[in-house]
């Protein structure tokens, strides 16, 4: 127990007493993190400012004087030039230039056959030509194409059935304004719950990989390990104590990462969600948060059991980061995997390690895993942990593997 | 205090480790049945060149490595059955093993003290006593990798002695230090010697193994070929120092130089 107890501690003031390890470790990533995101928000709210302050430039291509004089009672905003029939292919290579954003390209007696229009008779297409390359006139096939073009269609079928009210049959939620039926405290971790699951895992594995693969094949390489190991301690405490640091570094790191996010994602990644900040916020139940913390722990214990048995194999922390890379590739597409997926997982989804950890967490976030489901992946982590530990255990004592 | 039987050490090579040895046998004898017993109040000296195994018997000892036959007893404790308590009897030194860099002697020498379980007032005591020898105080709280070589060497002896071992194991451990410093370790050793307690170390410095060792254990090949004072080594062969003893001894194994 005091061989456990001093390696860990030796392990957590290797980290601790370096001052620029602890920022490197702890707290650059989240302002890197913070950064990036905050940077991706304020592009992304930019660049909807700029498109809606843009005022979109429209070719009307035989334009019927009902549309000119619509346009001029609506006051839409954009600046339209009207073109006929021969000035199209100009038209269409400033759209390809993005000289301009939208075509409108009524037919040849575009009025006579509306006003005129008989049952079985062809009705008149009104085209439109944008290039969804161009933001600008993406946007203006959405807002013009969509919105102007349609209050137009109803204006003019107004003006044919005098009535509109007359070809309405039924609306739907008009005045409904109950009509959002759901749990609030489930809904109010809806974003966060999809995103933390992800991050979690990514950032437990992250955070232990760095210090893992020194704490192990850098000792080795560099031949301190030799030292512990002609030290009295059992080869199973140096392995604990080392486990149990990276386990905490991790945890400790990634408490750090989830607070930053959790503090600071409404602010940074308001744009990138929608209106509200609604899905953003998270309130946890007492139970929720025990189901999680011990969740946490299995997790941490396990992902560090897998980079202290690869780096136990490796020669060289270089030789380690190698070999853990596609360890952590694999966390990555699982995180991702659970983040995606939706609909209900199997009970089998719940016996595939790694997977099931992230599915649970996601569950306990969103209340909907029961506690088989829950204490079955409880007791799967920590049971394939405590397996990898004893392989690293049965490897400190191997001569060739330890290079000693 | 230690007593080696028959112990032999084979290593398994790779590839890469046969084309840089030119061998096509991937087996290597690194030591074959050597016998060999040290007793406390002694500076046992293991002479021999490179590669002829005097590291890796020392490694065996230590319990870094199995022995492929043979027993070792260190302090009455055989090195595979009680690895711990052999290793909580010795104070074990080699060039390959090092102090974690990051850290300072200070720590370094607590750490290990407390891994020995050596209570806090004694280690205080070990601290002052080992730190004014070898001159640690004055760098005590630099970090290793600031140090210089020979500072290096002092410090990770000071630290391989924290727990006041009965057996302390030196692989060359004048490697690479000046004359001063070296002096000031060979003459720790025979304090330990005159202390009670057993000194192992080995060396392919005569001059070092004539002057230091009361008794010398000649190797070549993993064979232990001669062992004696060098009164009876000298005698054995006919020679008038240890260097012409040694070419002796390697030319009646090897047939020539």
């Amino acid at each position: 127990m005091n061989g456990i107890k001093q390696i860990f501690g030796k392990e957590m003031a290797r980290v601790f007493k370096d001052k620029k390890m602890v920022f490197s470790v702890f707290f650059l990533p989240v302002l890197i993190m913070i950064l990036i995101m905050t940077i991706i928000s304020g592009l992304i709210s930019n660049m909807e400012d700029d498109i809606e302050s843009h005022e979109s430039v429209v070719y009307v291509a035989n334009e019927p004087a009902s549309f000119k004089a619509f346009l001029g009672d609506s006051k839409q905003e954009f600046k339209s030039r009207r073109i006929d029939g021969s000035g199209m292919e100009k038209a269409k290579k400033d759209i390809l230039d993005g000289k301009a954003d939208l075509i409108i390209e009524f037919p040849d007696g575009f009025e006579d056959a509306v006003g005129g229009y008989e049952a079985g008779k062809t009705i008149p297409q009104v085209k439109t030509y944008y290039n969804p390359s161009e933001d600008y006139s993406q946007a203006a096939y959405e807002n013009i194409s969509g919105g102007v073009l349609e209050a137009y269609r109803q204006t003019l079928l107004a003006g044919r059935v005098g009535d509109l009210a007359q070809l309405t049959v039924f609306t739907v939620n008009s005045d409904n304004e109950d009509m959002i039926i759901q749990d609030d405290e489930k809904a109010s971790g809806k974003a966060i719950g999809m995103m933390l699951p992800y991050f979690i895992t990514i950032l437990l594995f992250a955070g232990a990989m760095g210090i893992g693969t020194d704490m192990i094949a850098g000792e080795k390489e560099r031949g301190t390990m030799a030292s512990l190991l002609v030290s009295p301690v059992k080869r199973s405490s140096i392995v604990l104590g080392k486990v149990f640091s990276l386990m905490t570094i991790s945890g400790i790191s990634s408490l750090i990462y989830v607070i930053a996010m959790v503090v600071c994602a409404p602010l940074m990644m308001k744009s990138m969600v929608g209106s509200g900040t609604d899905g953003l916020n998270i309130n946890l139940s007492v139970q929720q948060v025990v189901m999680l913390g011990a969740l946490l722990v299995a997790i941490a214990f396990l992902y560090s059991s897998i980079i202290a048995l690869i780096s136990v194999f490796a020669k060289s922390t270089k030789e380690a980061s190698t070999y853990v890379m596609p360890a952590y590739m694999l966390v990555l597409v699982i995180g991702l995997l659970t983040m995606f997926t939706t609909g209900d997982p199997t009970q089998t989804d719940y016996y595939i390690p790694l997977y099931n950890s992230a599915l649970v967490m996601k569950g306990i976030l969103g209340q909907n895993v029961t506690m088989v489901q829950y204490g079955i992946t409880l007791i799967e982590t920590l049971a394939i942990g405590g397996v990898l530990l004893g392989v690293i255990v049965k490897a400190f004592q191997s001569e060739k593997v330890m290079n000693v | 205090m230690i007593e080696i039987k028959n112990l032999t050490k084979i290593y398994k090579l790779n590839k890469k480790q046969m084309l840089e040895s030119k061998t096509k046998n991937p087996m290597k004898t690194a030591v074959d049945n050597l016998t060999l017993d040290a007793h406390e109040g002694e500076i046992y000296g293991l002479l021999g060149p490179n590669g002829a195994g005097k590291t890796t018997t020392l490694r065996c000892i230590a319990t870094l490595i199995k022995p492929t036959e043979g027993e070792i007893y260190v302090g009455g404790h055989e090195v595979q059955k009680e690895p711990e308590a052999v290793r909580e009897s010795i104070g074990f030194l080699t060039s390959d093993i090092k102090l974690d860099e990051q850290f300072d002697v200070d720590y370094m020498f607590g750490f290990f003290g407390r891994l020995h379980n050596v209570p806090q007032d004694v280690l205080a005591k070990r601290k002052e006593e080992l730190f004014t020898y070898f001159g640690i105080k004055d760098f005590a709280h630099k970090q290793i990798k600031e140090l210089s070589t020979g500072m290096k060497q002092k410090a990770a002896i000071a630290v391989s002695l924290v727990h006041n071992p009965d057996i302390v194991i030196f692989d060359e451990p004048t490697n690479g230090l000046d004359i001063i410093t070296a002096r000031s370790v060979t003459d720790y050793l025979r304090k330990l010697r005159d202390d009670g307690k057993l000194v192992i170390v080995s060396t392919h410095i005569m001059s070092e193994a004539e002057k230091l060792c009361d008794r010398i254990g000649v190797i070549i090949e993993g064979n232990k070929v001669a062992e004696g004072t060098l009164a009876e080594l000298l005698k054995m062969t006919g020679t008038d120092d240890l260097e012409d003893a040694f070419f002796e001894l390697y030319k009646e194994r090897k047939g020539e130089l």
